[in-house]
C-alpha cells in the first residue's frame, strides 16, 4: 500500500492520467471503422486554434466526422460515468463504512429503472417520442427516491446508516417489483427496457454529456468538499461529531450529492453495474483509506476502467455490441477475486 | 465555572435514562463518574459531549449552551474518548492522531507547524510515536486506546471527556492511562471527566466523584466523603469493607469475606428450616440474603445443608453424623423453632434417623405455629419408614399448614405476610 509518500502517490497519479489519456484516444481510435491513433491526435489537434494550419492537411473529412460526432462525445461519456459511479460508490460506502455498499444501494437504481421504464413505456403507448425523456424521467426518479428512503430513515433528526440502509432495501425492493410489473405488460417495448437496463453508450451524442455536466459536478464536487469529514467518519459517527463534523448535515449533503452523480449517470448510460463497486475497492488497496487520495484516485481509475469495458463491449462481437454492464462484471469480478485473495486481510 | 449541567433529563426513544441531573465541573478539576451498570453514567456522557440532546435542562460550557455552540468550536474546547474502538480501516495511528486537528486546520489546507507540534506532542504523551506508521486494524487494544487518547490530545482541548478509558486493558496499562490523565491534569491544566467502573481507581485519581444510581445523581463528593460502606450499600446494594491502606488518604473497597448476610438487628424476623439431605441449599442462602434470621435443624453433622448452614454462619441444631436424632437435639430444635416466625419444611426424604423431625414440626402445627411445608415431591416417593412417615405428613397436611410447590413460593408467602400481616 501507498501512503504517507508524495513522491510515490504524484508518480501513481500522473500514470493514471497517462492511462486515462491513452484509453480516450484507444476509444476513439478503435471500432468498426479502425483509424489509427496517429490521426486521432492530429484530428483533434487541428480543432484547437493555432494548430489547425499544418496539421489538417492530408485528414479523411470521414473520419473526422466519426470522431467528432460520434466516437468523442462516446469516449468522454463513457468516462464521465465510470468516474462518476466510482466516486458515488466510494461515497457511499464511505457514509455506510460498508464494504458492500456501492452507488445504488439505498434505490437509486431501482429509482432510475422505473423512471426509465415508465418513460419508455408512456412513449410508445402515446406514439409521442419526447427527445431525452428516458435520461430525464430516469434522473427525477433515481433523486426522488434518495428523498424518500432519507425522509423514511429519519428518526428525530437523525438517519442512522443502518436504518437507511434498510428503507433503501426495502423501498428499492418496491420499486423492482413495479419495474417488473411494467416489463411483464411492455410488450413490444420489452427489448428496449431490458437493453436500456443492462447499461450502455451506443449512439450517445454531445447533448448527453451536456445532460450529465451540471448535476454530475455538482454532485463531484460536493463529495470533494467533504473528503476530511468523510475519513472522519470512517471512525464512526460519533467520533466524528467529536472531532467537530456536523455528522447528520455532511451525511445528508453527501447523500443528496452521490444520488445526483449517480442519477445523472444512470440517466444517460442505463444500469452499469461493478464499477461503483470493486473500483472503491480497488483503489483502498493501492492507495489506503484516506479519501482525499481515495476520491480523485477512484475517480481516475474508474473512467479508465469503464473506458477498456466500452471498447471491449464494441470490439468484440463486433459490428454489433454487448451491453458494457455484462463487460464490467466480466472483467472486474475475476479481478476483484484475485485481488481479494491476493489480499487476505480486512477489505476496508 | 467551566461545564454546567444543569438539570438534565435525557433517554432514548421514550424512556429516560437521566432525570434531572445536575453536577457543576470547574476548570482543572479531576472527576470520576461512577455508579452501577445501566445507572446512566454513560448517558450523563454522552449528554456533556453534545450526542444526545436533553428533553429537559441543559449543559452550559463556559456559560453557552452547548447547542448554541458550532460543533468545531466545541471540539476545539472538549475532546471525547468514547469506548467504542472503531478503528476498523487501515490508516495509520499517525494519519488517526492527525484527525484530532480536523477542527483546527481549514479545509483544504495544509498541516501548520502548529499543527504539527501539536500532532507530535500528543504522541509523544502517549507513548505512541513508535506506532506511527503502523496500520490502526492491527494494533492491540491497549495501543488503539493510546492512540484514540493522542488524537483526542491532538485537539489541544480544555476538558476531555473519557468513557470507562481503562476497561479492556490490563492492569499495567490502567495505571499507565490514570497516571497519564493524571499528569495532564497536573501539567496542562486539562479538566478531565471520566466514566470509571473501577471504584477503587476512582478514588485514586479523582478530585471529585459523581454516584448515579437509577439515572439520578445520588451523591457528589470526594472520594472520602463518597466512598462508604453506607453508599455502596445504597447504590450497588453490596457488603464490602472500606479501609486506609495507606498514608494518600484514599479510601480502598475491600470485599467482604464475611456470608452475604445481613447483620442481625432487633425485630428481625426469624425463620426456621427443618431440611437436610440438599434440600435446604437454595432456600438458606435465599433467605439469608432477603435478611430473614435464619436457622436450621436437625441435621446430621456432614451432611450438604449442615456444610451450607456453616458456611453461612447460620445457627444449627446438629446431630452427630449418620446418627438417629436424639431427645437433646429435638428439645433444641423446639426451643428454635418456638422462637421463629415460620417454620419451613423442606421436601426432604424421611428415614428412621429424622422421623423425629417430622414429628416435632406436626407437633408445632397443631399448636397453630405457621408452618409453610414445601410439598414438591410426592411423599410415598420419599418415605423409607414403611408408610409410617406418609402418616404423620397426611396428618401434617390437614392440621392448617400452609402448603406450596417451590422454595421461592414459600419466599414470596412470607414476605406477603410481612408485608400484610400485624405483628401476632
Amino acid at each position: 500500500m501507498i501512503r504517507n509518500n508524495f513522491i510515490k502517490r504524484s508518480a501513481l497519479f500522473t500514470l493514471l492520467l497517462v492511462f486515462l489519456l491513452a484509453s480516450l484516444i484507444a476509444g476513439v481510435s478503435i471500432g468498426a471503422v479502425s483509424i489509427p491513433p496517429s490521426e486521432v491526435i492530429r484530428i483533434l489537434f487541428s480543432h484547437i486554434p493555432g494548430f489547425d494550419s499544418y496539421l489538417t492537411a492530408g485528414l479523411s473529412p470521414e473520419h473526422e466526422t466519426i470522431i467528432l460526432t460520434m466516437r468523442s462525445p462516446r469516449v468522454v461519456l463513457v468516462a464521465l460515468v465510470g468516474a462518476g459511479l466510482a466516486l458515488a460508490g466510494a461515497t457511499f460506502q464511505g457514509i455506510f463504512r460498508n464494504p458492500m455498499a456501492d452507488p445504488y444501494v439505498i434505490g437509486v437504481s431501482s429509482g432510475a429503472a422505473l423512471g426509465a421504464v415508465i418513460s419508455i413505456l408512456v412513449q410508445s403507448i402515446g406514439h409521442i417520442p419526447f427527445y431525452f425523456a428516458t435520461p430525464a424521467f430516469a434522473f427525477v426518479f433515481a433523486v426522488v427516491t434518495i428523498l424518500v428512503v432519507y425522509s423514511l430513515a429519519r428518526v428525530g433528526g437523525k438517519a442512522p446508516v443502518m436504518t437507511l440502509l434498510l428503507a433503501g432495501i426495502a423501498v428499492s425492493s418496491l420499486l423492482s417489483a413495479l419495474v417488473s410489473l411494467c416489463m411483464f405488460f411492455s410488450g413490444n417495448q420489452l427489448h428496449q427496457v431490458v437493453f436500456w437496463l443492462m447499461g450502455g453508450f451506443s449512439g450517445r451524442g454531445w447533448d448527453y454529456i451536456y445532460i450529465f455536466i451540471p448535476y454530475g459536478m455538482v454532485g463531484a464536487t460536493v463529495i470533494f468538499i467533504y473528503a476530511r469529514e468523510l475519513n472522519a467518519m470512517l471512525l464512526g459517527e460519533e467520533p466524528a461529531q467529536h472531532l467537530g463534523v456536523e455528522v447528520e448535515r455532511v451525511k445528508r449533503r453527501l447523500l443528496i450529492a452521490a444520488a445526483l452523480l449517480t442519477g445523472a449517470c444512470v440517466s444517460v448510460s442505463g444500469l452499469i453495474g461493478f464499477v461503483g463497486l470493486v473500483i472503491p475497492h480497488i483503489v483502498r488497496m493501492l492507495f489506503g483509506p484516506d479519501h482525499r487520495t481515495l476520491l480523485p484516485a477512484a475517480a481516475l481509475i474508474g473512467a479508465v476502467f469503464l473506458l477498456v469495458a466500452d471498447i471491449l463491449a464494441r470490439v468484440v462481437i463486433a459490428p454489433s455490441e454487448l451491453p458494457v454492464g455484462i463487460v464490467t462484471a466480466l472483467i472486474g469480478g475475476p479481478f476483484f477475486i484475485y485481488l481479494l485473495r491476493r489480499q487476505k486481510n480486512s477489505m476496508f | 465555572m467551566l461545564l454546567n449541567i444543569l438539570g438534565v433529563t435525557c433517554g432514548y426513544g421514550a424512556s429516560l435514562v437521566l432525570k434531572d441531573a445536575s453536577v457543576q465541573i470547574n476548570s482543572g478539576d479531576f472527576v470520576g463518574i461512577v455508579g452501577p451498570n445501566g445507572s446512566g453514567k454513560s448517558t450523563l456522557l454522552r449528554t456533556i459531549s453534545r450526542i444526545l440532546q436533553p428533553f429537559y435542562g441543559k449543559v452550559l460550557l463556559k456559560g453557552e449552551d452547548i447547542y448554541h455552540i458550532p460543533v468545531a468550536e466545541i471540539a476545539k474546547k472538549m475532546a471525547v474518548l468514547t469506548q467504542e474502538p472503531g478503528l476498523d480501516f487501515p490508516f495509520t495511528a499517525k494519519d488517526v492522531v492527525t484527525m484530532g486537528r480536523l477542527p483546527h486546520i481549514k479545509r483544504f489546507a495544509r498541516e501548520s507547524a502548529r499543527d504539527v507540534e501539536a500532532i507530535a506532542r500528543a504522541m509523544d504523551l502517549t507513548d505512541t510515536a513508535g506506532l506511527a506508521d503502523r496500520q490502526v486494524n492491527e494494533l492491540s487494544g491497549g495501543e488503539k486506546q493510546r492512540v484514540l487518547l493522542a488524537r483526542a490530545l491532538a485537539q489541544e482541548p480544555e476538558i476531555l471527556l473519557l468513557d470507562e478509558p481503562t476497561s479492556y486493558l490490563d492492569l499495567n496499562y490502567q495505571i499507565e492511562i490514570m497516571e497519564l490523565l493524571a499528569r495532564l491534569r497536573r501539567e496542562y491544566g486539562l479538566t478531565i471527566v471520566t466514566v470509571l467502573h473501577d471504584l477503587n481507581l476512582a478514588s485514586r485519581y479523582c478530585d471529585y466523584l459523581v454516584v448515579v444510581k437509577q439515572g439520578s445523581i445520588h451523591t457528589v463528593g470526594t472520594p472520602r466523603q463518597v466512598i462508604t460502606v453506607d453508599t455502596i450499600k445504597e447504590v450497588y446494594g453490596c457488603e464490602v469493607r472500606v479501609e486506609y491502606p495507606d498514608s494518600t488518604g484514599h479510601p480502598y473497597i475491600v470485599f467482604n469475606d464475611e456470608p452475604i448476610g445481613i447483620a442481625e438487628e432487633d425485630g428481625e424476623r426469624r425463620v426456621h428450616v427443618v431440611g437436610g439431605g440438599g434440600s435446604g441449599v437454595v432456600l438458606l442462602r435465599n433467605l439469608l440474603s432477603r435478611g430473614w434470621k435464619v436457622s436450621t435443624g436437625v441435621v446430621n453433622v456432614g451432611d450438604s445443608d449442615w456444610q451450607e448452614a456453616c458456611r453461612l454462619g447460620i445457627s444449627i441444631i446438629e446431630a452427630p453424623p449418620f446418627c438417629s436424632v436424639g431427645v437433646n437435639e429435638i428439645r433444641q430444635n423446639k426451643e428454635m423453632i418456638q422462637r421463629a416466625d415460620f417454620i419451613i419444611l423442606a421436601g426432604i426424604p424421611f428415614g428412621t434417623g429424622n422421623i423425629k423431625n417430622l414429628e416435632c414440626v406436626l407437633e408445632e402445627a397443631e399448636k397453630g405455629s405457621p408452618v409453610i411445608v414445601i410439598d414438591n415431591i410426592d411423599i410415598c416417593k420419599r418415605d423409607y419408614t414403611g408408610g409410617k412417615a406418609a402418616e404423620l405428613y397426611k396428618c401434617l397436611l390437614r392440621s392448617g399448614v400452609h402448603t406450596v410447590n417451590s422454595e421461592w413460593q414459600a419466599i414470596q408467602l412470607m414476605k406477603g405476610d410481612r408485608e400484610n400481616v400485624v405483628q401476632r
